[in-house]
């Protein structure tokens, strides 16, 4: 298996591109589904073998934008650009890609062998030629010996991988995945995903996914597009998402998220209740309300009542971390603080309890007040 | 490794419409040709030809206004109503009890029961007709049952028909009664709730739909059929015959297209009724639904069981008299036994050539009708674009199962007849039977495919296209293969209705193309009842083996499917 591996490698490691030429530009695509706009301009540009997942809530219209990339949805306007080819009106069978869908959608009535080797039937391929290609394909996904299975005999976690060996089998130039890890059990999918993203580093193919799984998007991709309600409301690496995220939206959606309502002082400086409290730079007028944004895992929780301090109304036990709800006192707001369980024992945390709180100021995220998280 | 071996996928520019597509679309159009002029256009011109004097003028709705002026016109109107309900009634409260006791009763030889009560399917309409003659006509040996009531009339048609719709309401009442949900029945349970209003408050509003869609297309059936009225109606009109009357016996053709658009009515509006429950029906089961398994419980048991054998008996009886009549010498007077009735010589009819020509057209309606009709639904379910053309497909393959045979016969002559119409060289021919026998059962056919289709994962073809295989292959090598024992459903369904019908052909046929079930018709006509009733028994026969052969083709299929149906 590992030998195959490395033989593959050597071989394709030569049309792995410098990773700022562009694969695929969408220029100010828009579908529309009678009055329902599931795409409102979406331009985008992905990298020639990078990993892009598309993220959003159902709904958001990233499923869209992968079937409109595939040619399963013919856009309302705008323009797909792959590899300097206008492919915005071509059907489908003339687009260079491979797709794995959430269902699999392997064929019933044929084996392993013959699902895998069904694009290469029609090249005109000879016999020997496809056998190898297809021991090949499944000995990269560990399926090497089950050739003459059929997929009613394989695991969820199995079929997902033979679908993924059909799709990569023509060596597409752009891999797209359409959720293909939520139909499976957590575990199955936990491994499967680091076993897709290793391939992919190694093949090198440019890979669109489609999740609505954040964790595994952040896992995964090399940039992340998040989408919400047929806009883009970021795009950026999982860390740019994490640390900055660019809407009250993003910042909610990804990971867990403190909202507070304040008041702005100045451009530096916010009031939280009678507090005032120093944030980074923004250009939000003086006196408008405001929501910011903290991550319970940055808050600092003192046993010297300072500044900022809250009661504890609720202590959740999560095994690395306890999950602790404050009352900010002077208001009737609630803040989450993760505190490590190291930490835990020194603060002596208990119910009722009123502690100081400590939230640096580099990691707090300033949103105006209309702006709708989730 | 595989860089320089495998042909690298080259990507065409400016490949705006892909040959794929353009077939794609040319199959389409050729599929909405098809009933374009296979059904749409025939109906038209019937229409047409009611708003026509003889001389071709339009004159409005005269022949309208001459029809009600006609009593015995009118008269059939309420013939054909009474009838029709007097059947529905007897044959949905027969077929609701059997279908209950096979569902929701334990009782014994389910299985041969089911198989006994379909074979009324397998024979054409007019075999129980003739078969009623022999039991209960003036030299029958029942007669003494009818207490002096004729056969021939209202009495003899609806048990004829009865006879051999049973079948139909029976399967229909089947599957409304096994979906069924135990969770209500263990809650009613639970409630202390006594079995009668169990019955009420949830059997009945659990089959309602299917009752009433049954209900509907049991009247339609009734009010529609030829072969039975024909046979046994004596001086009792109905609006079937009187159609046929009118265009071959009195060469009225006018009023025949009079008539074909009254009896058109009732049969439009249950079939919009029909359409109208099943959009209705699609909630009604949850996908949570834990199907309800019965309890013995001997009385009932075999209260069912005696019940069920009772009407597997008289099924029995019929199909029984029908044989026993085609091989005596002569009833009464000479009981002996002869197969000199299967001659069929000198009789005119056809005989065995008419049966021949039944089997060519059953075989071709069979092949042809299943490949267009189930890639039409293909073409309907499965493929992207060209919405308002396969919407119009669609809505046209819904159709036929609202126009009697009877009327889309007698359009196909207005329509194919016509001088100038350049398909006038199908007239007379085996093809047109077949166009017209296909058209004729293609709504059955076409829903049977869609819900195969609806089955299959929706993105086998996004897949095919994605691999860069032109849909054909994806269509012979998966989507066909995967749906197979929906497509032999179909097969022997189109080929034993092709066998058995006579009212649609009856307009159709000429000397060359004389069908077996037409020939029945004519024998029976001519007072050769004994070859009418093996002519009968003949097509019955035929049906059955075909049916068997299938049974068993399906059988091993299955078998075979079952390395990929069920984990390996």
């Amino acid at each position: 298996m590992h030998t195959t591996m490395t033989s593959l490698l050597a071989a394709d490691s030569p049309t792995v591109m410098t990773p700022t030429t562009p694969h695929l530009r969408i220029e100010a695509v828009t579908k529309q589904f009678g009055s329902f706009t599931a795409l409102d301009n979406i331009s985008l540009t992905i990298n020639e073998g990078e990993f892009v997942c598309f993220l959003g809530p159902s709904g958001c219209g990233k499923t869209t934008l992968l079937r409109t990339i595939a040619g399963l949805a013919r856009q309302t306007s705008g323009t797909l650009i792959q590899r300097g080819n206008d492919i915005s009106t071509q059907p489908t069978q003339a687009r260079d890609f491979g797709i794995v869908f959430q269902s699999y959608a392997l064929f019933p009535n044929l084996t392993v062998f013959n699902n895998v080797a069904y694009g290469l039937r029609n090249r005109r391929v000879d016999r020997a030629r496809i056998t190898a290609r297809v021991t090949e394909l499944l000995a990269l996904v560990n399926l090497s010996g089950s050739e003459q299975k059929y997929p009613a005999a394989l695991s969820g976690g199995q079929q997902q991988r033979v679908a993924l060996a059909r799709a990569l089998a023509t060596e597409p130039g752009l891999l797209l995945l359409d959720e293909p890890l939520s139909a499976l059990d957590a575990r199955v999918r936990g491994h499967l995903r680091s076993q897709i993203k290793a391939l992919q580093a190694r093949l090198g193919v440019t890979t669109i996914m489609v999740t609505h799984d954040q964790e595994e998007a952040l896992t995964m991709a090399d940039r992340i597009v998040v989408m919400n309600h047929g806009v883009i409301e970021q795009v950026g690496t999982p860390a740019e998402i994490y640390h900055q995220p660019a809407s009250a939206f993003v910042a909610s959606f990804i990971g867990t998220m403190n909202f507070l309502d304040v008041t702005v002082n100045s451009a530096t400086q916010v009031q939280l209740a009678a507090t005032p409290f120093t944030c980074q730079p923004h250009c939000l007028p003086v006196g408008e309300v405001a929501r910011l944004a903290v991550r319970p895992e940055v808050v600092a929780l003192t046993r010297q009542a300072g500044m900022l301090a809250g009661e504890v109304t609720d202590i959740e036990f999560l095994g690395a971390f306890q999950r602790v709800t404050l009352r900010l006192l002077g208001t009737d707001q609630t803040l989450l603080a993760d505190v490590p369980s190291r930490d835990s024992s020194e603060l002596n945390l208990r119910l009722g309890q009123t502690l100081g709180i400590n939230i640096p100021a580099d990691a707090a995220c300033l949103y105006p007040a209309g702006s709708n998280p989730l | 490794m595989t860089e320089r071996t495998l042909p690298r996928f080259v990507p065409k520019r400016s490949a705006s419409v892909s040959p794929e597509a353009l077939i794609r679309l040319l199959v389409l159009l050729a599929g909405v040709a098809l009933l374009v002029v296979g059904l749409l256009f025939p109906l038209v011109t019937m229409l047409i030809k009611s708003l026509q004097d003889r001389a071709g003028d339009f004159i409005g709705l005269a022949n309208f206004i001459r029809y009600f002026q006609t009593p015995a016109l009118v008269n059939s109107i309420a013939n054909s109503l009474s009838v029709a309900l007097m059947a529905t009634v007897t044959v949905v409260s027969l077929a609701f009890i059997c279908a209950y006791g096979i569902t929701r009763t334990c009782m014994p030889g389910k299985r041969l029961f089911r198989m006994l009560a379909i074979l009324p399917i397998l024979a054409p309409s007019l075999l129980p007709a003739i078969s009623l003659v022999y039991l209960f006509g003036n030299q029958g040996f029942l007669r003494d049952v009818l207490a002096g009531h004729s056969i021939y009339g209202p009495i003899g048609i609806v048990m004829g028909m009865s006879f051999w719709i049973f079948p139909h309401a029976l399967m229909l009442l089947t599957t409304a009664l096994t979906n069924s949900d135990a969770r209500l029945y263990e809650a009613a349970e639970a409630l202390g709730t006594p079995k009668w209003r169990t019955f009420l408050t949830i059997t009945l509003p659990g089959v309602r739909y299917g009752l009433i869609s049954c209900l509907f297309v049991v009247f339609t059936l009734a009010i529609t059929d030829f072969g039975v009225p024909k046979i046994i109606g004596g001086q009792f009109s109905v609006l079937a015959t009187d159609v046929y009357r009118q265009v071959v016996g009195q060469q009225n053709f006018q009023m025949g297209a009079v008539v074909s658009v009254i009896l058109l009515l009732p049969a439009v509006l249950s079939f919009i009724v029909d359409r109208w429950i099943q959009r209705r029906q699609v909630a009604q089961l949850s996908a949570r639904a834990v199907p309800w398994q019965p309890t013995p419980s001997p009385l009932r048991d075999w209260s069912f069981a005696l019940l069920c054998y009772a009407v597997a008996g008289i099924i029995l009886l019929v199909i029984g008299t029908a044989v026993y009549a085609s091989m005596i010498q002569f009833w009464p007077y000479n009981l002996s036994f002869t197969l000199q009735h299967y001659t069929f010589q000198g009789l005119g009819g056809g005989g065995w050539g008419a049966w021949f020509n039944s089997l060519k057209l059953a075989f071709s309606v069979a092949l042809i009708g299943t490949l267009v009709i189930f890639f039409n639904a293909w073409l309907i379910e499965k493929s992207e674009g060209y919405r308002p053309l396969r919407q119009g497909l669609h809505f046209m393959a819904m159709l036929p199962m609202a126009v009697p045979g009877m009327v889309l016969g007698l359009a196909y002559i207005f329509f194919f007849n016509q001088a100038g119409n350049p398909l006038n060289w199908l007239y007379g021919t085996m093809a047109i039977l077949v166009l017209n026998t296909l058209v004729h059962f293609y709504t059955v056919c076409h829903l049977t495919s869609v819900t195969a289709l609806k089955q299959l994962d929706p993105e086998f073809e996004a897949v095919g296209a994605s691999l860069k295989v032109p849909f054909w292959t994806t269509f012979s090598r998966v989507t066909l293969p995967v749906s197979l024992p929906a497509v032999l459903d179909i097969s022997v369904y189109l080929f034993v209705n092709a066998m058995t019908t006579v009212s649609a052909v009856v307009f159709l046929y000429n000397s060359d193309t004389r069908l077996a079930s037409v020939a029945v018709l004519h024998l029976d006509e001519a007072g050769y009842f004994a070859s009418a009733a093996a002519m009968a028994v003949l097509i019955f026969l035929t049906s059955l083996v075909v049916k068997l052969l299938h049974t068993a083709l399906t059988h091993v299929l299955l078998n075979n499917a079952q390395r990929w149906r069920l984990a390996g």
